[in-house]
């Protein structure tokens, strides 16, 4: 990476606009569109996750996902996981194929080293239906879009400032209970 | 239908649990990550001990396949296998919400089912709705929306064959799970590994660049496509195609070498594998032609029985239900003695259906592809060499779009809707997908139904998996082995979140089984 690419970051939200919660990456995608983000900051919408992430990578910094997730936490929790706290088999609820995110930058790791940011977070918005073909988000997710979109642009200045935002979680107002698995408790 | 369970406890691979027999439950949604699960249903034991006695095997859901299914095996007392086959769990509801919506829209909607085979229901819409309207595009859209079609199959096959099969053919069948996978394919085999997802960004720029957006295409529409081939697209689309060209025949050499070495490695494959259905594949003038053409049939000793037109699917192709699943198989009804014929879509069918692939490189591979293994070839796995086949086609085929002169032509032609159905086909790279609407004369789609790959070669993959678990899995102390069920499965590189669908305006068979045995059918002609 050049000097030129210091502070470089790409936001790239993920998700099917067709398919209730894991549309919340497609929300927080155009709620970021009409957002102040930091200089230098790309945000592209990916449809799915998986190798396709690869192809969008030009040796950013900073790499912010975001992405519907089902870790467990009460619905519309908004995650923030840092690499090492993703789960290993973290994939989006409708993957490439099982390839998951997190494979995709270990292949880009041993293949396109040059192209991989050295900095990766999850900005995950726990959703429950995935399914349904044609519904809105569930209210719980719909409410967390906003507070998502808040959390990449926070992310992205902690980033900008050379601090790697630690692993926390928004849990959602009505309901303020410790998730009962995944990672999403734990701090890195 | 119900909402995902996203709040199970997350399973673990090779875990063992008392629970339920699948059969019997074959509703329950699972989601979350890909996993396998054992489950006893009759005693607690292990999974290390041999199967036998009765219980049921289940493997859900399937990992490294589109969408979420399930495999249940039912054994005997005696540990013989009383039946088998994929549940699939997920209804998603997507023929339904197109009625209302205006078929100009068809294209870009039904390109968002999923993210495996958008520019298959892009291009099958575009060509419904237009047959709806009676129009047909320029010669110039024609050939463009080839193009952005030959990048999908070569984005698709490079992934099916290195990255969803990489991990079976480059680390073998029996490999330890913990490593087979594509993290796995890439430590084992980096250069490759790099070229051939290389390939696979190749496929996918040429998609991009025609298609107008990376996973889902925007660009065609009824009446043509959105824009003409500037000059400066040109040479970079050609420049991409030779370098795909370079890549070619050391990739296709490791494919074909690393299926034949795990051919070699477990002679069953080709000895047990081997299912003797009848294919189904679109020709052009009996050259291949994956966007348009005629559908043609073959027996299982390879006689020519039919080739039809798309429109006239729903006279030949009979769907219908099961209780089990949400999966609806189809069969092909044989004109004249109406009888039922078992038939499998896709690269192996197609193969089998051509008189040649109408490619030079391609043409060589055929040729050894039939002096080795005849024709038709019913031996599941080599669905990977068809892959093959096909993969070098579609970039010797975007060499010869690109190369010809009518693609500089007008690209649109005028649509108006005066009321009427619209039947189209394209070959997706997982077998043929048909698109079916009803549009009355505002526009509006009135009935819309989907006839995609997988559930064509369901009953196939049924008996595939009849077929591993008898040489594979039963009597068999390691549960690695069940992978090679998971092998047999995916070698029809099946595709779930489109298959299951509202019911559609084909005859209907319901079938109930009890104890994995059909007791009753009950048919509905629409």
């Amino acid at each position: 990476m050049s000097e030129g690419d210091a502070g470089r970051s790409l936001v790239l939200c993920v998700g099917n606009d067709l398919v209730a919660d894991d549309a919340a990456g497609c929300h927080v995608y155009e709620r970021l569109q009409d957002s102040v983000l930091p200089p230098g900051t790309r945000v592209e919408l990916l449809g799915l996750g998986g190798l396709s992430v690869l192809d969008h990578l030009d040796g950013e910094e900073n790499l912010v996902l975001v992405d519907a997730v089902s870790l467990g936490a009460p619905v519309g929790t908004v995650h923030v996981l840092a690499w090492d706290d993703l789960p290993c088999v973290y994939a989006t609820p409708v993957s490439l194929h099982g390839i998951g995110l997190r494979e995709a930058i270990e292949v880009g790791k041993r293949l396109t080293p040059e192209a991989m940011p050295h900095r990766v977070l999850l900005v995950g918005i726990e959703g429950r239906c995935f399914d349904l073909v044609g519904r809105p988000p569930t209210p719980e997710v719909a409410a967390a879009i906003g507070p998502a979109a808040d959390e990449v642009i926070r992310c992205l200045r902690q980033l900008n400032g050379g601090d790697i935002p630690g692993a926390r979680t928004s849990r959602p107002q009505a309901e303020q209970r410790t998730p009962s698995t995944g990672k999403a408790q734990g701090a890195p | 239908m119900t909402d995902a369970n996203p709040t199970g406890p997350p399973v673990i691979a090779g875990q063992v649990s008392e629970s339920a027999p699948p059969a019997a439950e074959s509703r329950t949604k699972t989601a979350g990550p890909m996993v396998v699960e054992v489950t006893n249903a009759a005693s607690r034991g292990s999974a290390k001990e041999p199967l036998a006695g009765r219980r049921t095997v289940t493997i859900d859901p399937v990992t490294r396949i589109e969408g979420h299914a399930r495999v249940f095996l039912d054994l005997a007392d005696d540990g013989s296998l009383i039946s088998a086959g994929l549940v699939v769990n997920e209804l998603r509801g997507f023929e339904r919400i197109l009625v209302g919506m205006e078929a100009d829209r068809m294209p870009l909607i039904t390109a968002r089912i999923c993210g495996v085979c958008p520019s298959a229901h892009h291009l099958a819409a575009s060509k419904a709705i237009e047959a709806a309207a009676g129009v047909t595009p320029p010669p110039a859209a024609k050939l463009l929306r080839e193009l952005l079609y030959m990048g999908h199959y070569i984005h698709s096959h490079s992934l099916s064959l290195f990255v969803l099969q990489g991990p079976d053919l480059i680390l073998g069948l029996d490999a330890d799970p913990a490593i087979r996978n594509v993290v796995g394919v890439v430590e084992a085999a980096p250069e490759v590994a790099k070229k051939a997802l290389r390939l696979r960004t190749l496929g996918q720029k040429i998609n991009e660049m025609v298609g107008g957006r990376g996973v889902h295409p925007v660009t065609s529409l009824a009446g043509g496509i959105a824009f003409r081939l500037d000059e400066e697209k040109k040479r970079i689309l050609t420049d991409w195609v030779e370098e795909a060209l370079a890549l070619g025949p050391e990739l296709i050499g490791v494919a074909r070498d690393k299926l034949l070495q795990q051919v070699e490695a477990h002679p069953e494959l080709l000895r047990d594998w081997v299912v003797p259905a009848w294919n189904m594949g679109t020709v052009n003038d009996g050259k291949a032609s994956l966007y348009d053409g005629t559908l043609r049939v073959m027996d299982e000793v390879g006689t020519v029985r039919d080739e039809f037109q798309a429109a006239d699917y729903d006279r030949h192709l009979v769907e219908s239900v099961l209780d089990w699943s949400y999966m609806k198989p189809v069969h092909y009804r044989e004109t004249g003695s109406g009888e039922e014929r078992l038939y499998r879509v896709g690269a192996l069918a197609r193969i089998n259906c051509v008189d040649s692939m109408g490619t030079p490189v391609a043409d060589q591979l055929l040729a050894g592809f039939r002096r080795d293994f005849g024709r038709p070839a019913h031996q599941v796995v080599l669905h990977a060499y068809a892959r093959i086949i096909e993969l070098i086609y579609a970039v010797e085929r975007a060499r010869e779009i690109l190369a010809d002169p009518r693609i500089d032509g007008e690209t649109r032609a005028e649509v108006r809707f005066t009321g009427g159905r619209g039947v189209a086909h394209v070959e997706a790279p997982r077998g043929t997908l048909i698109h079916d609407y009803r549009i009355d004369e505002r526009g509006i789609i009135t009935s819309a139904n989907l006839i995609v790959a997988t559930q064509q070669n369901y009953a196939c993959i049924n008996q595939s998996i009849t077929q591993a678990a008898m040489s594979h899995v039963i009597g068999r102390a390691d549960d690695g082995l069940l992978n090679a069920i998971e092998f047999a499965i995916r070698c029809y590189d099946p595709c779930l979140s489109c298959a299951t669908h509202a019911l559609g305006q084909m005859p209907l068979e319901v079938l109930v089984r009890q104890a994995g045995q059909p007791v009753r059918s009950v048919r509905r002609e629409v």
